[in-house]
């Protein structure tokens, strides 16, 4: 007997009842999503777009934030970053060709991050409001590794991309990608007597841009 | 296996750094999870849908492994089963083999330590390169976990401090947590890229889309499952939910009661192999499943056990773990959880001690995010040993004489009223601090004196005087 048979009989045997009816799974499924609004925080702010921006600055994301108007001015915002935090102008770019259309006059680009990466430059799909998450998924325009290896992770977002909650990505996110990121933060950890540090391995930095929201 | 329990709580009571080490780690997460979960109104029927969501999974456990095991070889991963820890640690040696894995890095996940994956990897004469910082600190100290969210919450940041100035090739110079997070940082980047597998656990599995969700906040994880060739998981059977939606569900309570965060800052779901076009990840990916004991617990009442979602509040709120730690319970996994499930993994005649230390003050139950009801399952594995006739002698015939005075009240009122009588004997000021049969309490502390007289005789004169 194979080991698959062995574990799911064993499963069976213990359960004893017959095979269960998939429609029946499903619907019982399905019901335990409803009312999600009983069972999530609501937003502490009627504007998802608003409630985002107020949670990724907050002391539970701990990123820091600018908005700008136009996906055009993108490459003056991470030179208003890069020099901020005195860094050269040079970084790895995600090969995303809403971003590689842009004018990075002056600056060095990379396509995949190195080892030691100081910046990473990247375009989230959707940002959550719930949690101030950043969505990221796998593929062609989309390499996991810069997310991960830079010091500085700076990431676009436009304000039409952001959704209320986690469930609302769930409705809009398609098929599964190889690899789908939620990014709410930092790298930190608590592993050395509680004690919060960041940049335990991931980037100590994050930095969001907001495109297309209306200045405050 | 009594004494090894026994021996292991002296030693950790003795231990002068330990108590201030678990202290500094488990106030904190009280205290965070009581802030986030103050923020969080509707905690109280996220708790109860999460709880109906693991017992639906657990329920139809057979359908939801067969739709998980065709959703994800459909992504191109290969699933493979196994009965027990020897048979997955075959598996995942193989595919180490197959793969010329004379490195492996890994994510810290407590059925890679259950089924002793650490130890078979280092038998196979393959390099393991642990990321988890905690998990790095305790291999660098050829420890095991003594937490199954802070594995390293033993050590005291001196004794860190102290283990990665020995082993580091870079190490740091202040002594500052800082910096020495910024040394593992240094140490371990050229580990991530030159692995030939990555192992990871798994938090959940996403049955509709063959997925598999695992969260850190270190980055670790990502770092781990990308850069090699190979990535394999180790997941427990009862890791299963229906949709990513209910993982969502079951994340918010998840995070709040591990950490008091909402949601950790890498979450990620890892489906399939690198597909055409891709820029990084595996080119092979394998899931192994475990069973290890979990259809015999479900055969066994132990089903509700199968909801625990390792969270780990129940120990950071047990009292007899934040005196004795981790380590003294024996098992992979300590505390409340560990009590229940450690009889169960490794049988109770070695591990029925445990189930005996815990005074069922019933916290773990209270901050269980799954409602899992500890104090009556270790209630159960008493029981059980007592049927099984694994209590000691002398505990038997204690309990037998206490039974035979309680089932004749007059003996026992007698039995009592002489008891408190003779105890006062032995007061000064209140407090015992010496008595014949009682040196086990008394040589740790005082006990206070009773009464005068028992509470039975004190009724009877105040219904006589009303």
């Amino acid at each position: 007997m194979s080991a698959r048979e062995a574990v799911l009989g064993a499963v069976r045997a213990a359960l004893g009842r017959p095979s269960p009816d998939p429609a029946a799974v499903a619907a019982e499924a399905g019901a335990l999503l409803a009312d999600p609004d009983a069972i999530r925080p609501s937003l502490p702010l009627p504007d998802p777009v608003a409630a985002f921006a107020a949670r990724v600055v907050s002391p539970k994301v701990g990123a820091t934030l600018d908005r700008i108007g136009d996906l055009q001015e993108l490459p003056e915002a991470v030179r208003r970053y890069l020099a901020g935090h005195e860094l050269p102008r040079e970084l790895t770019l995600q090969p995303d060709p809403a971003l590689r259309r842009l004018d990075w006059t002056g600056f060095e680009l990379r396509e995949a991050a190195r080892p030691d990466e100081a910046v990473a430059l990247g375009r989230a799909r959707w940002g959550i409001a719930e949690t101030g998450s950043l969505v990221f998924h796998s593929g062609p325009e989309t390499a996991v590794l810069n997310h991960f290896l830079a010091l500085h992770h700076l990431v676009a977002l436009r304000a039409a991309d952001v959704l209320p909650h986690l469930e609302d990505y769930a409705a809009v996110a398609g098929p599964a990608p190889r690899n789908l990121n939620l990014i709410t933060g930092a790298s930190g950890t608590t592993d050395i007597e509680g004690s919060y540090v960041r940049g335990a391995h991931g980037p100590a930095f994050l930095h969001v841009v907001l495109v297309g929201a209306p200045l405050p | 296996m009594a004494a090894v329990f026994q021996y292991g709580v002296a030693r950790a009571l003795s231990d002068p750094n330990l108590k201030l080490a678990i202290d500094r780690t488990t106030v904190t997460a009280e205290r965070k999870r009581a802030a986030a979960l103050a923020d969080y109104p509707q905690f109280a029927a996220a708790r109860e849908r999460g709880t109906a969501i693991k017992d639906h999974v657990v329920a139809n456990l057979d359908h939801y492994l067969e739709e998980f095991e065709r959703n994800a070889t459909a992504s191109g991963a290969k699933v493979h089963w196994a009965a027990d820890a020897d048979e997955a640690c075959r598996i995942v040696l193989g595919i180490c083999r197959e793969a010329g894995a004379r490195r492996v890095t890994r994510v810290k996940s407590m059925l890679g330590e259950e089924i002793g994956l650490p130890h078979a990897l280092e038998e196979a004469g393959i390099e393991r390169v642990e990321t988890d910082l905690a998990e790095h600190i305790v291999q660098l100290a050829g420890e095991t976990p003594s937490h199954i969210v802070w594995p390293a919450l033993h050590k005291t940041r001196e004794q860190v401090s102290a283990l990665f100035k020995a082993a580091h090739r870079v190490p740091h110079e202040a002594d500052t947590v800082e910096a020495m997070v910024e040394s593992a940082r240094r140490e371990l980047r050229d580990r991530f890229l030159s692995a030939e597998v990555g192992i990871s656990g798994a938090n959940f599995l996403i049955a509709d889309s063959g997925a598999v969700c695992v969260v850190t906040n270190e980055g670790n994880a990502e770092l781990t499952t990308t850069p090699p060739r190979v990535h394999v998981v180790t997941a427990g059977i009862e890791k299963l939910v229906p949709s990513i939606a209910h993982a969502f569900a079951m994340l918010r309570l998840l995070v709040r009661s591990a950490t008091g965060a909402d949601l950790t800052q890498y979450t990620t779901f890892h489906c399939g192999p690198k597909r055409p076009g891709d820029r990084d990840g595996p080119e092979e990916f394998h899931i192994v499943l475990v069973d290890n004991g979990r259809s015999r617990m479900l055969r066994d009442g132990l089903r509700e056990m199968l909801r625990c979602i390792r969270c780990g509040a129940c120990m950071n709120h047990c009292v007899v773990y934040r005196q004795i730690g981790g380590h003294a319970y024996g098992g992979t996994y300590p505390g409340p959880m560990g009590a229940v499930l450690t009889p169960a993994l490794e049988g109770v005649d070695k591990a029925r001690d445990l189930p005996h230390a815990c005074t069922l003050n019933g916290r773990c139950q209270e901050v269980c995010p799954v409602s899992i009801p500890l104090p009556t399952l270790l209630r159960g594995w008493r029981d059980r040993s007592w049927k099984e006739g694994l209590v000691p002698r002398g505990v038997r015939s204690g309990l037998g004489l206490w039974r035979f005075a309680a089932e004749r009240p007059w003996l026992y009122r007698l039995g009592t009223a002489a008891a408190v009588r003779a105890m006062r004997l032995f007061r000064r000021g209140g407090w015992i601090a010496r008595m014949p049969f009682a040196g086990a309490w008394t040589r740790y502390r005082d006990l206070p004196a009773p009464a005068g007289r028992t509470f039975m005789e004190q009724l009877r004169d105040w219904e006589r005087g009303r």
